[in-house]
């Protein structure tokens, strides 16, 4: 149920202002923290701006899309509309900086595929990577704890889909419209689209789906306005109506702006500008976090050194009180 | 025990050893082939006291006194009827009363003291109490039944020590074997002085010997009684704890949509919807999944979430 979800009460936000007010929060607040040498107005030299990283993001999310696109064996819809909440909601709270995209976007799309029970091992899940594959399967196991922490283990995602399905069956049923099924292409294209917008953390997934299915009716040269009106919100809901057209306008003029691949001269230029820049305590190639690993496996070890001794120690004086109570034993 | 015999046939203990004297209600103890050679016709009585005996109440001798083996049969006689606990008595100074009254008809029946009264007593009891005797028989005390536990554990106990043992026995048994086939192929086969390897071999038996008297003994975890250390005997559960608050009302849960209101499960079912639905496939209905509900559940995310706004709230 969507209303009295943790999507609904934490994770749904008021204005596309408010979202980059937040992230452009996480990026000043990482600044502040690593870069406390670096003159006020020369920040921006090193460091990635709000809007710069916006782009990275942006460009991860259609990584993401191809990715999952090209998925082998191939993942429902609803993976992948989960996965892009998680990212979307990663980013929200912390710099791209800090976490390079490309390391949680693998990570979100293997979390995704086990929340949403597509069950894939993580062998198969990275071979479907090029590249270096052990190191890939290293980086998505140790970053998948913090993922779910930075996520607030808010892990269930209503996606826009199944209501798309609830209001086909209706229109079918109530509505007066000739073959619903031809707009089954146009809603799948936009919802597609939609994911790569903010739209999926302003507005509930059934005004997404319902967007998208009046967006491929107009496409159709068909009006659903009257379902809309007199059937949907036709008993006690004339309200509310100006809520929801408000709503569906947004969508889809956010739709509008959805496709737009960021430049790649620029995209090549913020490359090098983040690999200088990004925190070498999470970068799995740099020596600090190597030395930070290790430093967490000898911890173990000698947790576990601790705890062995501590049981020795139990054991033999247990047995010493024993002796004398056990006549086999004297 | 060694200097007593039969009264009949004179028999003792240093005699034949594998004497076994039983005893009888009357408390006096015949030897086991005279108890045979009793019963031979057919019935006996007792040859000192000379009452009718039944073949079926001898039993083996377990005390070095027959007065005391006859006063334990007298006592397990009486216990059959009166066999109240102390759960039956609203006071202590009640059961104790009916404890001494029971030591009496004991003591008197044992003593041969006023017999025929002591009787009469018994039967007038029983009579009175019928009910309550035939209740109490199947009711077995509970610490009879936790001593009948500990007995069956123990049994189990020896009975896997003994396995043990006869393992270690066989193991030890093939080693010597091996030990004395690898010396003859040595001798047989090597060049080396006799007497060396002989001297080398019963070396090695030696050491062998000692690391294994050497070998600490196995961390006992129990007694020899079969009770775990640090732990009470009688593990007993702590009393289920009754909660007396409040009785649980049940309240329906109540649906906010937050969007128009989807329709009911009736109407999805006589209105039409179902009809652009997939049925149901045959092993989706053995699990209780019936297309309704699928249908059910996509109207209601479709509807639901309509009105949301969060800019009202802000």
């Amino acid at each position: 149920m969507f209303p009295t979800s943790t999507q609904c009460k934490f994770w749904m936000f008021g204005s596309e202002e408010e979202l980059n007010k937040l992230r452009e929060s996480a990026n000043t607040k990482h600044i502040q923290r690593y870069g406390r040498n670096v003159g006020e107005s020369s920040k921006y030299d090193f460091f990635l701006t709000p809007e710069e990283e916006k782009i990275m993001v942006k460009r991860f999310e259609l990584h993401l899309r191809d990715f999952c696109k090209r998925f082998q064996p191939p993942m429902p819809r609803c993976v992948i509309g989960t996965a892009f909440h998680y990212f979307k909601r990663f980013y929200i709270r912390n710099s791209v900086m800090n976490y390079h995209p490309k390391e949680i976007m693998v990570t979100c799309i293997y979390l995704a595929c086990k929340v949403e029970e597509f069950n894939v091992s993580i062998q198969q899940f990275v071979a479907n990577i090029k590249g270096d594959r052990e190191k890939a399967t290293d980086i998505i196991l140790n970053n998948e704890l913090l993922l779910m922490e930075q996520l607030d283990f808010h892990l269930a995602i209503h996606n826009p889909y199944r209501p798309v399905e609830g209001l086909l069956i209706d229109i079918k049923t109530r509505g007066s419209l000739h073959d619903p099924e031809r707009l089954r292409p146009g809603t799948e294209q936009f919802l597609d689209r939609a994911l790569l917008t903010d739209a999926i953390m302003l507005y509930s997934p059934s005004q997404v789906a319902l967007a998208a299915v009046l967006h491929a009716a107009s496409k159709l040269q068909e009006n659903l306005d009257s379902y809309v009106t007199d059937i949907l919100f036709g008993e006690g809901g004339r309200d509310k109506l100006e809520i929801l057209i408000d709503a569906v306008r947004a969508i889809r003029s956010m739709e509008k702006m959805a496709d737009s691949p960021p430049d790649k001269n620029l995209i090549k230029v913020l490359d090098k500008k983040l690999e200088k820049c990004r925190n070498p305590e999470n970068n799995p190639d740099s020596e600090i976090y190597k030395k930070k690993m290790q430093a967490m496996l000898d911890e173990d070890d000698d947790l576990y050194n601790a705890i062995s001794q501590q049981n020795q120690i139990r054991d033999s004086s247990a047995l010493n009180m024993s002796l004398p109570a056990s006549p086999e034993v004297a | 025990m060694d200097d007593f015999a039969c009264p009949r046939c004179r028999t003792t203990k240093f005699q034949n050893p594998s004497l076994k004297m039983m005893v009888n209600v009357c408390g006096h103890g015949l030897c086991e082939s005279c108890v045979d050679l009793l019963f031979l016709k057919g019935s006996g009585s007792c040859p000192d006291c000379k009452i009718p005996l039944r073949r079926n109440n001898f039993r083996v001798q377990l005390f070095e006194d027959a007065s005391v083996e006859k006063e334990v049969d007298i006592r397990r006689r009486v216990l059959k009827d009166y066999n109240k606990k102390e759960e039956d008595f609203s006071s202590l100074a009640e059961y104790n009363d009916y404890l001494e009254e029971v030591e009496t008809i004991i003591y008197n029946l044992a003593n041969n003291i006023d017999v025929i009264n002591t009787n009469k007593k018994i039967e007038q009891y029983k009579k009175e109490n019928k009910d309550q005797i035939q209740k109490s028989k199947g009711r077995l005390g509970k610490d009879e039944f936790e001593l009948e536990e500990l007995l069956e554990l123990e049994k189990q106990m020896n009975e896997a020590r003994k396995q043990e043992i006869l393992l270690e026995e066989s193991q030890a048994k093939k080693k010597k074997v091996q030990r004395k086939e690898a010396l003859i192929d040595e001798l047989m086969f090597s060049n080396t002085d006799a007497k060396n390897i002989v001297q080398s071999f019963a070396q090695q038996a030696k050491e062998e010997q000692e690391e294994e008297a050497k070998k600490p003994p196995q961390k006992k975890t129990k007694f020899s009684t079969g009770i775990e250390f640090g732990r009470k005997s009688q593990v007993s559960f702590l009393p289920v704890p009754t909660d007396d608050g409040p009785l649980y009302q049940y309240t329906p849960v109540t649906l906010e949509p937050d969007g128009p209101q989807p329709p009911a499960e009736n109407d999805v079912i006589t209105k039409g919807f179902m009809n652009h639905v997939r049925t149901e496939t045959e092993q989706e209905r053995a699990g209780g999944f019936q297309t309704n509900i699928a249908c059910m559940r996509a109207l209601q995310e479709a509807m639901m979430g309509l009105y949301h706004t969060k800019k009202v709230q802000c």
